[in-house]
């Protein structure tokens, strides 16, 4: 058994040196697939991270009236709690509340100046309420219009994300449809281009071939190094995917941080956490793959 | 040792390969098969290495029924038959050593037994000193007996030769000739394919004729009739 492994792999590296080229292009064809599976992932970590961050930042502030009694915001702040489609509520004291409040109008002048007007703090405390999804922006809003604490509110406040949020879906899932797309190409030509090369290799082995069985070889031993060639091709390509892959997110990980506010959205690292796990399922896929062409091939052109 | 019973083989769409052949060979006989070109030799030959299936019939070898032998059992019957070719089929990028260890590679023997087996067959062909060249550097007969030496490894208890002197000139052939019916006289029975006809009547063994896929003669130390 160990002595006929030894021997099927030799012959197995012998088909891979002596049809060099024919390797080459099988391997640029499975890093090619690899390539565009693997910008898929990137792009569909990037997206959700961009998504993600803008989402945290969806607020809507509740300002109640001075007048308004403790109770009534409790309630408000408990009613709020409740529903599922909002993530957190932050409670804030009456000063904090004008402090808020000019801060984000401090460039609307007539607003500033009606303040003054009014001379002391004419808030009561406030409410900072995040949705859990964009979407549910417009809902929380209709909340917020319960007669128990409506009349105590004075002002909301929100800045509406949603379009962006909706731009950048649109235009991922083009990216992504189109991603799919070139992958199944990619993945239909790796297969040809795989098939092809166990053709070739079987013809330029016929002679050999014709030998082995003639001598008593069995199925599997003729048919074993065209498995495990393809299967050391497809080692060859992970390897080179990999080499691609990390140098390339490291380069273009801070440029992504650009876009969604300079921060690091930890691609690098999420492939470092799920490396493994990653390429190990590709690499089982294009196993799968090469095994299933190579399958074909011989069925066609392999009778033993 | 070998029986065929009304064996036909017809190839598709309808061409006869041989007809209703029914022959028995006894152990340790050395059998020659003679006939003009298209008669159905080789299609006998390869029935026998189970290259083709019969259409009708019953083969036996060893009171083996190869008749509808399965795919994953031929290498277990190919091991036990060694078969010899007019073209010797060896490897060219293999030497002369490496062409016979193949045949015990294939069949999954340790290297001990490759390192014992391989120079005592190439002893009985007389090519011990040549075990390291190459196909291209040997001379026809040379090659012809490498061929030999490889169907010998499993110690076979038939040898299958297929025209084995058709590309040789006559002291060749005679060298091979006299090989084969040496391996003969060790017990293997051998089954001998031939146009040659010096050779079969030099040989005063066993010969079948066929005609149109028929056997039209069947005599024990026959001589070659056409
Ligand atoms: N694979 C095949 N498919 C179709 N017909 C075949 C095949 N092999 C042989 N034949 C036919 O079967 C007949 C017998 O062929 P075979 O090769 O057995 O003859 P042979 O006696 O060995 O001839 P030769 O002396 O020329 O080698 C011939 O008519 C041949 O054309
Ligand atoms: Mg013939």
């Amino acid at each position: 058994m160990f002595i006929s492994t030894y021997r099927v792999t030799k012959f197995a590296f012998q088909n891979f040196w002596r049809n060099f080229w024919l390797s080459v292009i099988t391997i640029t064809m499975l890093v090619m697939t690899l390539l565009t599976v693997n910008i898929l992932i990137i792009l569909n970590f990037v997206t959700n991270q961009a998504i993600q961050t803008i989402e945290d930042r969806v607020e809507i502030s509740v300002y109640f009236h001075g007048s308004a009694p403790q109770t009534t915001i409790d309630n408000a702040v408990d009613y709020l709690r409740s529903l599922s489609q909002v993530k957190d509520v932050q409670t804030v004291s009456a000063q904090e509340s004008l402090d808020r409040f000019i801060l984000i109008h401090k460039q609307d002048e007539a607003i500033v100046a009606s303040l003054e007007e009014i001379g002391g703090n004419p808030f009561g405390p406030s409410l900072i309420v995040k949705a859990q999804n964009v979407s549910d922006f417009d809902f929380i809003l209709k909340a917020l219009e319960n007669p128990k604490f409506s009349d105590s509110i004075r002002q909301k406040d929100f800045s509406n994300y949603s379009d962006v949020v909706t731009r950048i879906k649109n235009t991922t899932d083009r990216v992504r449809t189109f991603g799919v797309a070139l992958s199944v190409i990619f993945l239909l030509i790796a297969i040809l281009i795989v098939f092809n090369t166990v053709r070739m290799s079987i013809f330029i082995h016929r002679e050999e071939i014709g030998i082995m069985k003639l001598v008593g070889a069995s199925d599997r031993f003729v048919r074993a190094p065209f498995f495990l060639e393809m299967i050391l091709l497809s080692l060859i390509s992970i390897f080179v995917i990999l080499l691609i892959v990390y140098p390339l997110i490291a380069i273009f990980e801070p440029k992504f941080g650009f876009f969604i506010g300079g921060e690091s959205i930890g691609l690098v690292n999420y492939f470092e956490q799920n490396g493994l796990m990653i390429f190990g399922l590709e690499f089982v896929g294009l196993v799968l793959l090469t095994l299933f062409s190579t399958g074909l091939a011989m069925r066609k052109y392999l009778k033993v | 040792m070998i029986l065929f019973k009304n064996v036909s083989k017809i190839y598709p769409p309808n061409i006869v390969g041989i007809e209703s052949v029914s022959l028995n060979i006894k152990p340790g006989e050395f059998v020659s098969i003679v006939g003009q070109s298209g008669t159905g030799k080789s299609t006998l030959a390869k029935l026998l290495f189970a290259e083709e299936r019969p259409t009708r019939g019953k083969i036996e070898i060893g009171g083996w029924d190869i008749t509808n032998i399965k795919n994953h059992e031929v290498p277990m019957l190919r091991r036990q038959i060694g078969v010899v070719f007019q073209d010797y089929k060896l490897l060219q990028r293999k030497t002369v050593y490496e062409n016979v260890a193949f045949a015990l590679q294939v069949a999954g023997a340790p290297p001990h037994r490759i390192r014992e087996v391989v120079p005592l067959v190439l002893n009985i062909v007389n090519l011990h000193d040549k075990h390291g060249r190459y196909p291209n550097q040997l001379s026809g007969g040379e090659q012809q007996r490498v061929a030999i030496a490889r169907s010998l490894v499993h110690q076979p208890k038939v040898l299958v030769a297929d025209e084995p002197t058709g590309n040789l000139d006559t002291l060749n052939a005679r060298e091979i000739m006299d090989l084969l019916a040496k391996i003969n006289e060790f017990g293997t029975t051998v089954v001998l394919v031939t146009h040659d006809r010096d050779m079969v009547n030099r040989l005063r063994r066993r010969v079948i004729t066929l005609e149109d896929g028929k056997i039209s003669s069947d005599v024990e130390e026959g001589r070659y009739k056409l």
